[in-house]
């Protein structure tokens, strides 16, 4: 589903109109922190604060495609191998590690800070580097674990494929307490 | 009296800011170096002020009043987490302590949520140390009014900061609420940002004039700063305490940061040139920030004489 970046945002708190209007705040902030805000389309939020619990429903923009060694520098064929020149410097760790895997210590050299050769006659054109999606999955579960009221510490979510769902709790959650949750984000999604 | 101002300036020549305090009879409260930079926070007589403008005027410093100086103020928030820290209790600690207080941050053990949060015996105490103290709270208004149980057995007077709009009659047990502050994620640097900070400054500042107008009604039999200068001559080991602030004063009494098993009776044992002994006129008792000496100043109903 094509969808721009926070296209539907709403909080709502029953009975805290300013706490919803400074949570827009804190939830863009920190979304805005750890660069998630062009990768989710829409946020849905919810809370509770009589019973309390404190609940949030997101739509994910996109799939973001495993990161190759053709994504993250220039690939040449060089003399007795390949020779890969990175410009961004941010995946160069996790490139080295799965060279080192994938052929050896021995058949990968770097004779500049930005530059590796690898000595073998296999394209590492196809290797993947890094999977974003799982990268994105763990900066987005932070993000909620910040955004959510530090006492509600039982927590629960569901991460699905294009959509995620998080609830947090002061006492234990029970099932009633998720079922209202997700009652009024399907009346927030239809309104 | 005595006027708290705060000097900035460049280390270069400042040892005659010093001196000329020294001779006026005024105390130097603390000294903080910042590679070439010097901030030296005073208690000036009144009447010699102009003096010290001329002299701070010819080193190019700059000098302003420290409403808040010699006082030492807790900012008090749930825990140490990323939820409340660094925005905004820092903030708030940084803008109290730019007036001149000395601010102490106290996270919780376990002053999260609405139905869990509790303070115990040892963080009572420890806050009841200061003259007086910030709570930071968050957004809402049902979880600011059940958080009152957590103030409800200090003495000292409490401010109560969160982001609501709330009458003062919703905190029978508070000094004063703040509004407008509340649980944030950036820095606090919108005007009206400021302008909530400004408010906790003035509020902390009517609720140190409180406990001053109490403590005046009967007269401490001396005053921290003079005890301060004392324990300074003749307990000269304070001079290698690796502290920030070797001395903190409060309204009514002083914190030094030397050992208490070590250091209580020298401490106990500095003379004043009237002929009597700190021991004689205050209470030296284990502090329960570390293991700092407290001293807490008996007032004239108990001694019976001023020095």
């Amino acid at each position: 589903m094509e969808m721009d970046p926070l296209e539907v945002f709403e909080v709502e708190m029953p009975g805290e109109d300013y706490g919803a209007e400074k949570y827009r705040e804190i939830i863009m902030d920190i979304l805005q922190d750890l660069g998630l805000i062009m990768s989710i389309g829409r946020l849905y939020v919810y809370v509770d604060i009589k019973t309390p619990y404190f609940a949030v429903f997101g739509m994910i923009r996109g799939k973001q495609p495993p990161l190759k060694v053709e994504d993250v520098g220039d690939l040449v064929e060089a003399e007795g191998g390949y020779q890969i020149t990175v410009e961004d410097e941010e995946h160069m760790a996790n490139l080295i590690r799965v060279l080192w895997e994938t052929y050896g210590r021995e058949n990968v050299e770097q004779p500049d800070r930005n530059v590796l050769v690898v000595l073998s006659d296999e394209s590492p054109k196809d290797l993947v580097v890094a999977d974003l999606e799982t990268e994105f999955k763990r900066d987005l579960m932070d993000a909620l674990i910040r955004i959510a009221p530090e006492g509600f510490r039982n927590r629960r979510s569901e991460m699905g494929k294009d959509s995620f769902f998080f609830f947090a709790a002061e006492e234990t959650i029970k099932p009633e307490m998720v079922a209202e949750a997700k009652e009024k984000f399907g009346g927030m999604k239809d309104a | 009296m005595l006027d708290p101002v705060m000097f900035t300036g460049g280390v270069y020549k400042h040892d005659l800011v010093t001196e000329l305090i020294e001779d006026l009879g005024g105390y130097l409260l603390q000294k903080n170096v910042t590679q070439s930079e010097i901030i030296l926070l005073m208690l000036v007589p009144h009447e010699d002020m102009p003096v010290l403008e001329a002299l701070t005027k010819e080193l190019r410093g700059k000098l302003e009043r420290a409403p808040l100086a010699g006082t030492e103020i807790a900012v008090v928030t749930p825990t140490l987490a990323i939820h409340h820290l660094p925005h905004p209790a820092c903030d708030v600690a940084e803008y109290i302590r730019r007036h001149g207080a000395k601010s102490n941050m106290i996270g919780m053990g376990r002053g999260v949520a609405r139905e869990i949060a509790q303070m115990d015996e040892y963080e009572t105490a420890l806050i009841n140390e200061h003259d007086a103290v910030v709570f930071i709270f968050g957004n809402f208004v049902d979880c600011i009014l059940k958080k009152e149980h957590l103030y409800r057995n200090l003495t000292i007077p409490v401010i109560v900061t969160g982001g609501p709009e709330m009458e003062k009659e919703d905190f029978p047990y508070a000094f004063e609420y703040v509004q407008n502050v509340g649980r944030i994620a950036h820095r606090s640097r919108k005007a009206t940002e400021i302008g909530s900070l400004d408010n906790i400054v003035a509020a902390a500042g009517r609720a140190l004039d409180s406990v001053r107008a109490s403590i005046s009604k009967d007269p401490l039999t001396t005053t921290p700063p003079r005890v301060m200068e004392v324990v300074r001559e003749q307990v000269p080991d304070i001079m290698h305490s690796y502290s920030p602030l070797p001395i903190a004063l409060n309204l009514n009494g002083l914190r030094i940061k030397l050992p208490y098993e070590e250091y209580h009776e020298a401490v106990a044992g500095v003379k004043f040139d009237e002929g009597v002994t700190l021991g004689e006129i205050a209470k030296v008792m284990p502090s329960k920030m570390k293991n700092y000496i407290l001293v807490r100043i008996l007032p004239m109903s108990e001694t019976g004489f001023v020095v």
